[in-house]
């Protein structure tokens, strides 16, 4: 006679079952007493932030040359000149300005009863210090270009410059934070680290609380310059996955969410109250062919090159990615919101062409393409250009890296066959084509002589219209020899909530966030 | 009574080979399942009907044939890049199982291996490898991943031995107990005394003694291995796309839920959980008619 | 018993600087923090600033060796993407992942306790497969579905709990689940062994040719003596939880040591991911050290076998 143990006790077992019961109906409970909506408060905006936000943000001294940092100094801070809605060169705390005929001094008025968040005036020695406390993204470029500020009265600041530089005022109002003002009485008196932990601005909104990387609580500023904003009270919450953004977003639980792609932008398309706003950023998305210098490669086939402009499907990835929100724009690194833009003609999806360029050179029946690295954030934008090219025959494997890696691997020039790049620096049309196109850059695997000898030509040129011809041909050569093979212009897509009114999206060229902050206004209820 | 209980231990500690298959509660359904799954694997090639890594984009999120706007062209439907769901999940299967398998079979070689050394030798090799032991699992399994996966980059191979060295650990700390105990006994002792070497004796002694544990914890790692890549595929350090692995499938589609593009989700999903729930009943089954005495599995 | 301990404890030390040594040349060698704090095409000039600013331009040895004097004053460094210290940022979020796991750990005994003890006393019956099977449901599930799942239900359909975040009660409810989930399985197997160990002892059939009623054995003696080994491999596991809870944390938006790290890897914020390993690692090697410990001292064989 052979039984388990367990059989011996015969008598049912009804114990734990019962407590299994009582415990499933008390998690019942729970949920019916619970909560609806808690971002409901009258006058308070709900961010879902897709991007852990980091104290160095809240302070335009550190401003890396990264976009991100911009999402909060548009609302803490406020700059001279900065880009704003219709231009880059928007009038902040700066009234007006004005540039001398050699180049060489620029004189900024600024503007009267502008108050910092703990009510100190902002003087031209905020402005001088600011500049010169500045320590991010090309300040070493850009300090070492200025020869003196000077400050005659309050309210006027000039800068004299070494050498005449036409980029002045796109580095100093766009690209850096150094034209950002902190209050330096303020930062003098508590010092830095405080000033870090609880900063003063000059922007419409002062801050609240932080938590580095979970929540930031922003209040509005009455007596900011323009006029009091309509939001009383900004909440950012860090939301790391895309799918919680938008459950966050349909349930009420915040207002306006960052970064929802894919199919996820298709619902809130669908879902009643709920709006899609995309703005097109300055990453410009395209394949790059670092063998194209290499003689043995196919790459160094004009005509292989052609053929991966040909089939890649543009717009069908635009539509099934961005929802149709990206910009094809048949540019390969140079955005079509950046100064001294060249429109090149618009690509076409033709796999028949591609196949016959593919013939041509020899390759009728397709052929191993090697790896095709991209960095893995970006991989569906990858995944799908890999099966556009895998149906005319170019036979190549996604390696999707994760992103430091990427850069990495991509800036010490490791990567051989396909690489995907998606630049997102911010600059001008000269700016992008040092780092990507021209003998020397930082992305440069090999260049042409006739694009290169151009560059140093452009970067003295102080009459606008010669240097934009240079700038114009430059682009048309790498449309000309296929050094890239455009995408597209990313679309950033986000979601908003049914108690916005206006988001403030896509009104500032290229900015992919919410600003002016001071223009957000909420549904009266 | 007391003859009965002698009996029943009896049954348990069992190991004859008939008696195993013939057992009550033999686990039969989820042996078809792994069977089936294991099948579909090896004639992927027959079985699919489209090339599960190419997809028309005009074709995307089309619907099992079953519901509207579905048919029999993609029987399960097809993903964001228009590729057939059914072609996938086939391939997939091998994928997952390849995956599945290596890195299990990796990480019981290294982990049994050190094990069986650390235990045997003792001294300062055991404690060289059991710190190394500890230090290791004081690391974070997939906070290693994703730096070995930066470090190699991701490849089918790179996620194999990504897994197998994050998990060899169980397998030491697991056997190396069961060698200590094993030291003591008899035939060891004998083995020692006719003068074998050591590596002979942990070959031909130790090791056999201590296949059973390793193959139960095997057939219980399965499971951890196949969600773990999935895991390391919502980081987007997985198996690279547009590979078929289910694990990437699942965190791919995970959006799709949320849009009613359920089946890009559930099928996978479905495939993972039978295969980590057969192999689990399964391993769970082993373990108490192999090996009693194993419990912290 | 002394010695066995001091001895134990060095172990430990030699563990975790081992940890120390692997885990600061490993995240050295896989990527430039400073390129992930620019654009791509940012100028030296800006990288080697931020290189100096971090103190990446000095020798390796050095900058270990500055890491480990500061780190024995109880100094992390301060982290490259927050600018904040390491130890700040590791208290503020300590506590969450404190909640989050004990919070888990409660539901994962909960599913796993019960299940294991019916499986154990009715190996076999319809309950024991229904409680098997829902044990290692949560084990078969890669725990971002899950999360998803139950988001989708509660939070947009429902809309009982909120999708995400901290702060009241009902926001650890999901993300407890997921995570304590995943460790249920583990509960109900030891718990099965260990009930079954303990129902094959003398002492229980003693109990029961006394004559005392079957449940009355179970609940009162069996259970009693089976507990143990769970409730430590319940403690092991607790400290699991607080660091490994990656996922579940990334899914809710849970403000935990999970998220820290897993964002300090991405960043290659170097401080942040040793200090936060070092801390872990530490909180494992102590949890080892103090079970082999009272192991030693419930069995004394261990102590001298060592």
């Amino acid at each position: 006679m052979t039984r388990s143990p367990g059989e011996l006790f015969a008598e049912p077992f009804r114990l734990h079952r019962r407590d299994l019961l009582a415990l499933s109906a008390a998690a019942g409970l729970t949920g019916a007493l619970a909560h609806r909506a808690e971002a409901a408060a009258p006058g308070q905006l709900t961010y879902a932030v897709h991007i852990s936000l980091a104290a160095s943000w809240l302070d335009p001294g550190e401003t890396s040359g990264l976009i991100t940092p911009f999402l909060l100094l548009y609302a803490l801070h406020d700059a001279l000149v900065k880009p704003m809605p219709g231009t880059a060169y928007g009038a902040g705390l700066a009234e007006s300005w004005t540039a001398s005929e050699d180049g060489l001094t620029y004189d900024f008025v600024l503007r009267p009863n502008t108050l910092f968040h703990n009510g100190d005036p902002v003087t031209s020695d905020d402005v001088k210090f600011s500049f010169e406390r500045y320590r991010g993204a090309n300040h070493v470029d850009l300090q070492g270009r200025v020869a003196s500020i000077e400050t005659p009265d309050p309210r006027h600041v000039r800068f004299r410059l070494k050498q005449p530089w036409p980029d002045f005022l796109t580095f100093y109002s766009g690209t850096t934070g150094a034209g950002w003002i902190v209050p330096r009485k303020h930062i003098e008196k508590v010092g830095e680290e405080t000033f870090k932990k609880a900063p003063v601005g000059a922007g419409p909104f002062k801050f609240v609380s932080f938590n580095p990387g979970i929540e930031l609580v922003l209040e509005a500023f009455g007596q900011y310059w323009q006029k009091p904003p309509p939001v009383k009270r900004i909440v950012m919450k860090v939301i790391p996955d895309e799918g919680t953004r938008l459950a966050a977003l349909k349930s009420g639980e915040v207002d306006i969410a960052y970064s929802i792609r894919g199919e996820l932008a298709e619902e809130l398309r669908k879902a009643p109250g709920l709006k899609l706003e995309a703005v097109a950023v300055q990453g410009t998305f395209a394949v790059y062919f670092p063998e194209q210098w290499t003689p043995s490669s196919p790459w160094h086939d004009i005509r292989i090159r052609r053929a991966v402009n040909f089939a890649i499907d543009h717009e069908g990835i635009n539509q099934a990615l961005t929802q149709g929100y990206s910009h094809v724009t048949g540019s390969g690194v140079v955005p079509d919101m950046f100064e001294f833009y060249w429109q090149p003609p618009k690509p076409e999806y033709n796999p028949d062409k591609a196949r016959k360029l593919l013939a041509e050179a020899g390759r009728a029946n397709g052929f191993d393409a090697g790896f095709y690295y991209c960095d893995s954030s970006y991989a569906n934008i990858g995944e799908a250009v890999v099966n556009n090219l895998r149906e005319v025959g170019i036979n190549v494997r996604l390696r999707p890296i994760e992103r430091a890696g990427f850069l990495k691997g991509w800036g010490e020039k490791q990567y051989k066959n396909l690489i995907q790049i998606g630049p997102g620096a911010s600059g001008n049309a000269a700016t992008r084509m040092e780092s990507l196109v021209v003998k020397g850059g930082q992305f440069v695997y090999g260049s042409y002589p006739d694009i290169d000898e151009l560059f140093p030509r452009q970067a003295i040129e102080l009459d606008r219209a010669k240097r934009e011809a240079i700038l114009h041909r430059m682009q048309e050569l790498v449309y000309e020899k296929s050094l890239y093979a455009p995408i597209w212009q990313l679309a950033f897509l986000n979601g908003v909530g049914p108690r916005v009114e206006a988001s403030s999206f896509g009104r500032i060229p290229g900015f992919p966030y919410t600003a002016p902050y001071e223009d957000i206004t909420l549904k009266s209820a | 009574m007391s003859t009965t209980t002698i009996t029943e231990v009896a049954a348990i500690r069992d190991t004859g080979r008939f008696r195993l298959l013939r057992s009550r509660d033999f686990p039969l359904v989820p042996v078809l399942i792994i069977l089936t799954i294991a099948l579909v694997a090896v004639f992927a090639d027959f079985l699919a009907p489209h090339n599960p890594e190419v997809g028309k984009l005009a074709a995307r999120f089309k619907p099992p044939f079953w519901m509207a706007g579905g048919s029999m062209t993609y029987p399960l439907g097809t993903d964001q890049l228009g590729r057939d769901m059914l072609s996938r999940l086939i391939f997939g299967a091998r994928v997952s199982m390849v995956v599945g398998f290596t890195a299990v079979i990796f990480a019981g070689v290294v982990g049994t291996t050190l094990g069986i050394i650390s235990g045997y030798m003792g001294g300062w090799v055991d404690q060289a490898i059991m710190r190394l032991t500890d230090a290791w699992l004081a690391l974070p399994a997939l906070t290693f991943a994703i730096f070995l996966a930066a470090i190699v980059g991701p490849s089918e191979m790179n996620i194999v031995i990504i897994l197998a060295l994050v998990y060899w650990t169980r397998y030491a700390r697991i056997v190396r107990g069961e060698v200590l105990s094993l030291k003591e006994r008899e035939f060891v002792r004998l083995a020692v005394v006719a003068g074998c070497s050591k590596w002979t004796i942990m070959r031909k002694h130790i090791l056999p003694n201590v296949m059973n544990s390793a193959v139960v914890l095997a057939s219980l790692m399965l499971g951890v291995v196949i969600v773990a890549e999935a895991s390391l595929s919502f980081l987007g350090v997985g198996v690279p796309p547009p590979k078929p692995a289910w694990g990437l499938m699942l965190s791919d589609g995970k959006q799709g839920l949320m849009v009613g593009y359920w089946w890009l989700t559930v099928m996978p999903g479905l495939c993972i959980m039978l295969m980590v729930l057969s192999a689990n009943l399964l391993g769970d089954w082993l373990r108490v008619k192999l090996d009693p005495q194993l419990r912290q599995l | 018993m002394r010695q066995f301990v001091l001895k134990r404890f060095c172990y430990s030390l030699l563990s975790l600087f081992l940890l120390s040594v692997t885990i600061f040349f490993f995240v050295r060698v896989t990527g430039d923090p400073a390129t992930l704090l620019t654009e791509p095409g940012a100028s030296e000039a800006d990288i080697a600033a931020i290189h100096q600013k971090f103190g990446l331009d000095r020798p390796l040895v050095v900058q270990y060796v500055l890491f480990m004097t500061s780190l024995f004053r109880g100094d992390l460094g301060q982290s490259f993407y927050y600018q904040t210290p390491v130890m700040d940022l590791y208290w503020s979020r300590l506590p969450h992942s404190l909640l989050l796991a004990a919070v888990a750990m409660a539901f994962s005994l909960i599913i796993g306790i019960p299940s294991g003890i019916i499986a154990a006393v009715r190996i076999g019956s319809f309950w024991d497969s229904v409680g098997k099977v829902f044990a290692l449901l949560g084990l078969s599930l890669p725990s971002f579905f899950i999360g998803l799942l139950m988001i989708l239900l509660f939070s947009v359909y429902l809309g009982w709990l909120p999708s995400s975040g901290s702060g009241t009660p009902l926001h650890v409810i999901m993300p407890a689940f997921a995570l304590g989930w995943y460790f249920a399985a583990a509960h109900m197997r030891l718990t099965r062994s260990s009930m079954l160990e303990v129902l094959g002892s003398e002492y229980i059939k003693l109990a029961r040719l006394k004559g005392l009623p079957q449940r009355l054995v179970i609940a009162k003696h069996a259970f009693k003596n089976a507990l143990i080994p769970v409730l430590t491999l319940a403690g092991i596991n607790l400290v699991l939880m607080i660091n490994v809870a990656v996922i579940v944390e990334t899914v809710f938006a849970w403000p935990g040591i999970g998220r820290l790290l897993y964002e300090g890897i991405s960043f290659r914020d170097f401080p942040v991911v040793q200090g936060v390993v070092i801390l872990g690692g530490a909180m494992i090697v102590a949890v080892n050290l103090l079970v082999d410990i009272v192991y030693a001292v419930i069995d004394p064989r261990i102590r001298l076998g060592s």
